[in-house]
């Protein structure tokens, strides 16, 4: 990004409407180290005998990217849904950036059948009444033919939501005209399975790991908050995107910002409801089988974590993006979004790690490594997207300028 | 230029063409509408009698027994608090949303809004056996200090609807003034008077707007987390307890959407004939119709998805009290009531897939019914279900309802209607001043290409 | 020198925010009026929004503290063990709170709409006509005799459909 990057003076730039290509080379490098980094230090860890460790990370990460990707695909299904076209394509283009990282996390998740025993505490140690469901091959059956069917939907919404005859719908935002008829069937097939898909997700790879509790609105929660880390990821880029190119690009329009800000604002009150209603009934209703998965998470030591992780979800944002001027204003979003990803990287650690190791939390160089390489991977994915990103979101198009 | 008008206003209105279909419905109402309203309320006196006698009498004449000590009344009462959410859902979130299709239904459904929670307030009073004491649940000085428990869901429900009636009339009455202002100006006699004291001295200046955009943009900002509250609290009535089948925790979304999607279908039920017969079709057109039909087919998957969920969860929790409860709403002696009420709330809404089932008054009229009496049958099944089959096997018994708690529960229905009617037939039902800002919008629904597209 | 009033009609918003541009420019502050909520004809007259979102604000943190008050003062005040929750029940409580914070926020913005816009009102404003809750833009100018052939001249060039003239 760095390489291209345009001065943000106020007179614009010659060749301002032209599209803006990017050349990525140094990013690019530097993701492949991060990935080597990751590849290398997850297997340090494994010969070193913390495989437990390393398969924790390798999970959190893993839920934490898949969400950012898949969760983008269908904020873009909703704004198909909801004709919303207030950036043009380009709100598509975001959305759907992260996409190419939904196949690598395909093939990611089957990683975890290796790890299956560090992860799962009912594979060494079965409760009786539930191998019906909780059982390796089964839960690997079901959550790997769901992912499967979601990614390839999501793969074709995608390249669907490329096409010409889209594309120019999507620059036409004063008028009723319902989205062309591919993004009309594809895009409510996306959204439902997701909800099925990563509801089953969250039953399977976070609530399964204490195989007592259950709480039937913890499917919904997390795909709500995979939703919502779409959101966030989407407007930190933005906001990154203004910053490097300023006028040059749509974002640079307050009024994208503002949607933007309304949305994480939105859906991140509406994540709190989510919690609130799991919570009141969990702590009203008093049944142990209940309780104990909340007591772990608010007593020491993650008692500070579980604090961090609803202060930076829905305290910042709620707080901070009140008002209006501080949702036009990039810097502030930006902060806010940044934030916000990694309260949702807070909230997966808060889940799935206390259940495996309630009683210290484990950090360290190999939850360092593994979540740098995550990152290195999710970057190379992204970077095709950021391209496509780029010239939808300049060139003739883009309704830059715009300050208020 | 109104003479023009009239010739040209099917396919392009002007304002002077939304005024004059406006007004057209406020003119004195003939026989067949005040036959109508004495219809209705004929049986608001029958439920009326019956419920003086039930007072008199104690609430022996309902068919409530233990267990089963919540049935009809508080299905009704979770029934008509679910209708009363479209209207906030339209008027308020998708205000915030800036939705361009609401200008023309938000009016209807907002009133809808506050007569549906004006009738559900009456069951929890009717459904005490000392209604004179119902302001119990309020916190008032007393000398002994004593004051209601905040702990207990009840009064959660008491601070929640009352709130909603509140607020959700403030926002039908601020909305309406400029549009009330608007009949003033046309009206003569005693309307002048009563649409004059109604506007408040409304005349559209810039002041005006500029205070009153604000003061309805933060309203709707607040009705809307408002609306969600409710109910949650109401589902919140029974989640908060252990009984098997209400313990859960995904009844605050589910009912929340249960209830936009009751909602939604009672405003299609109202819409489709009011439509006809006011002749508003050039007003509320296909493409609204189409859009209230999308907001169905979603909650619609929304609360199949949450059956589904329910379910799976109990099974996964190996639970024996739940597994129970739940085999017995299945398959127990009331299971037909459970699977009646699938068909309607999960399968038939999923006609609404097509494109021409949404477009089509018909279809869309016989789906909207068929979800009304889905939901209701949902809250039957959830609140009488699981008290009849708790934890004590023992204790077991179905619950039959009584002529009384039938005929207060139709009464319910007229008295409704009829507050819904006189309301039509005396202020705008249709926010003038909406569809004239969004005018673009509905030129464009009623230049038939949005039914091309469709 | 005399007073008169010219009183403008538009049916189109486009225009008659120009022309409120235009008067702007001429240092004349219009009274408007309007059948439809113009965010352009506010943007053309105000630049900062209105002084209503202090009264919601106001109204929703004192709807919040009185319900944290209400709540935790009666438990306070009797110290009754009821299912065994705590005294200071606050996720419980959290309800009571809201739910009067959207109360009393939503009254205070209703309240706060007829104070700052100076309502209700009894009669009519100069210069209101029928038409302005209608299908008419209204634009009302008070100026003196000498000064009001150019206003007029502005207001027609603007593309007012009629402009009358009213003595004050």
């Amino acid at each position: 990004m760095s390489s291209n990057s345009e001065s943000t003076s106020r007179a614009p730039a010659p060749g301002a409407h032209e599209p803006i290509q990017l050349s990525l080379g140094s990013w690019t490098t530097l993701a492949v180290v991060l990935v080597a980094v990751g590849a290398v230090g997850f297997f340090l860890a494994l010969w070193q005998g913390m495989a437990a460790r390393a398969w924790q990370a390798y999970l959190v990460n893993l839920l934490f990217w898949m969400s950012i990707a898949q969760g983008g695909v269908v904020v873009s299904t909703a704004f198909y849904l909801s004709q919303g076209r207030w950036a043009g394509p380009a709100q598509y283009r975001l959305a759907e950036m992260f996409a190419g990282f939904i196949p690598l996390g395909f093939l990611l998740f089957w990683g975890m059948w290796a790890g299956r025993a560090a992860i799962f505490p009912w594979v060494l140690h079965p409760d009786p009444q539930k191998t019906m469901w909780l059982n390796a091959p089964f839960l690997f059956a079901r959550d790997g033919a769901g992912l499967l069917l979601l990614t390839l939907l999501s793969l074709w919404f995608v390249s669907a939501s490329r096409r010409e005859v889209v594309r120019e719908w999507a620059k036409t935002p004063n008028n009723i005209v319902l989205p062309p008829n591919i993004m009309r069937r594809l895009s409510p097939a996306v959204a439902l399975s997701f909800a099925f898909v990563y509801s089953l997700l969250a039953f399977d790879l976070i609530m399964s790991l204490s195989p007592q509790w259950r709480s039937t609105l913890f499917g919904a929660w997390f795909f709500a908050t995979s939703f919502w880390s779409g959101i966030t990821a989407m407007a930190l880029t933005a906001v990154i995107l203004q910053a490097a190119f300023g006028r040059r690009v749509v974002f640079f329009n307050r009024r994208v910002l503002h949607d933007l800000g309304k949305m994480v604002f939105a859906f991140s009150v509406f994540w709190v409801y989510l919690l609130f209603a799991q919570y009141l009934v969990i702590w009203y209703g008093d049944i142990p089988v209940e309780t104990f998965f909340i007591v772990r998470r608010s007593i020491m030591p993650w008692l500070p974590l579980s604090i961090a992780m609803i202060t930076l979800i829905w305290g910042v944002p709620f707080f901070v993006l009140l008002g209006r001027r501080p949702k036009r204003t990039p810097k502030i979003l930006g902060s806010v979004a940044l934030l916000g990803l990694v309260g949702i990287f807070l909230e997966d650690y808060v889940l799935i790690v206390p259940s495996l190791s309630p009683e210290v939390i484990p950090y360290g160089w190999v939850e360092i490594a593994v979540t740098a390489g995550f990152l290195g991977a999710f970057a190379l994915c992204a970077f095709p997207g950021l391209r496509r990103l780029m010239a939808a979101s300049s060139g003739p198009f883009a309704p830059a300028g715009e300050l208020e | 230029m109104a003479a023009a008008a009239q010739t040209t206003g099917v396919s392009a209105p002007t304002f002077t063409d939304i005024d004059r279909q406006v007004r057209r419905v406020l003119e004195p109402g003939g026989l067949q509408f005040w036959a109508w309203i004495c219809f209705c309320a004929f049986f608001i006196c029958v439920a009326g009698a019956l419920w003086t006698n039930q007072v008199y009498s104690g609430l022996g004449v309902t068919g409530l027994t233990q267990p089963t000590m919540w049935a009809i009344y508080i299905t009704d009462f979770v029934f008509w608090v679910g209708i009363a959410h479209s209207g906030t859902l339209i008027s308020a979130i998708l205000f915030l949303f800036r939705t361009r299709w609401r200008t023309a239904v938000y009016r209807a459904a907002e009133t809808m809004t506050v007569f549906a929670v004006l009738t559900a307030g009456l069951f929890p009073i009717i459904h005490l056996g000392r209604p004179w004491f119902f302001y119990w649940l309020a916190p008032y000085p007393n000398q002994r200090s004593l004051q209601p428990d905040f702990r207990s869901p009840l009064v959660w429900d008491f601070f929640a609807i009352s709130t909603y009636l509140t607020i959700s009339s403030l926002f039908l009455f601020m909305g309406l003034m400029p549009d009330v202002a608007n009949a003033r100006d046309a009206a003569r006699g005693w309307r002048k008077t009563f649409y004059s004291l109604l506007s408040m001295g409304w005349q559209g200046t810039d002041r005006q707007w500029r205070n009153f955009s604000m003061a309805y943009l933060l309203l709707a900002g607040f009705a809307a987390p408002l609306v969600i509250s409710v109910h949650s609290v109401v589902s919140w009535d029974f989640a908060m307890t252990q009984v098997p089948g209400w313990h859960s925790t995904i009844f605050a979304p589910y009912f929340v959407a249960g209830a936009i999607f009751s909602g939604v279908a009672m405003v299609l039920t109202l819409l489709i004939p009011m439509r006809k017969i006011m002749g508003l079709e050039e007003l509320i057109t296909p493409w609204h119709l189409d859009n209230l039909a999308k907001v169905i087919l979603l909650t619609s998957l929304i609360i199949s998805y949450s059956y589904v969920c329910e379910s799976f969860i109990v099974w996964y929790s190996q639970d024996a009290f739940e597994l129970m409860t739940f085999h017995q709403r299945y398959f127990g002696p009331q299971g037909y009531l459970f699977w009646m009420m699938v068909a309607c709330n999960c399968v038939i809404p999923l006609l609404l897939f097509s494109p021409r089932v949404r477009i089509s008054t018909a279809w869309l009229f016989i789906i909207a019914l068929f979800v009304n009496v889905g939901m209701w049958l949902e809250r039957f099944v959830i609140i009488e279900g699981s008290l009849a089959t708790n934890t004590e096997p023992s204790q077991w018994r179905f619950y039959h309802p009584s002529v009384t708690e039938i005929f207060i529960t139709v009464g319910s229905f007229a008295w409704f209607l009829m507050l819904f009617s006189l309301f039509a037939r005396f202020m705008p039902i249709i926010s003038m001043t909406e569809l004239k800002e969004g005018i673009q919008w509905l030129r464009e629904a009623l230049r038939d290409n949005y039914r091309r597209a469709a | 020198m005399s007073e008169v009033r010219l009183v403008a009609s538009f049916a189109d918003e486009e225009r008659c925010v120009h022309t409120i541009e235009r008067l702007r420019e001429a240092q004349v502050r219009p009274q408007v009026f309007s059948p439809i909520p113009s965010e352009k004809i506010i943007d053309a007259l105000y630049e900062r929004p209105s002084f209503v979102r202090s009264w919601v604000l106001a109204g929703g943190i004192f709807g919040a503290l009185s319900g944290f008050a209400l709540t935790l003062g009666t438990s306070y005040e009797w110290n009754l063990n009821a299912g065994g929750k705590p005294i200071a029940s606050i996720p419980a409580y959290l309800i009571i709170v809201f739910e009067l914070m959207i109360l009393c926020g939503g009254i205070a913005g209703v309240a706060g709409f007829f104070f700052t816009s100076r309502m209700p009102v009894t009669e009519p404003l100069a210069g209101y006509n029928a038409h302005f809750s209608a299908d008419r833009f209204g634009l009302v100018v008070s100026c003196d005799e000498a000064e009001s052939a150019r206003l007029e001249a502005l207001l027609k060039e603007g593309g007012a459909d009629e402009v009358t003239r009213e003595p004050v």
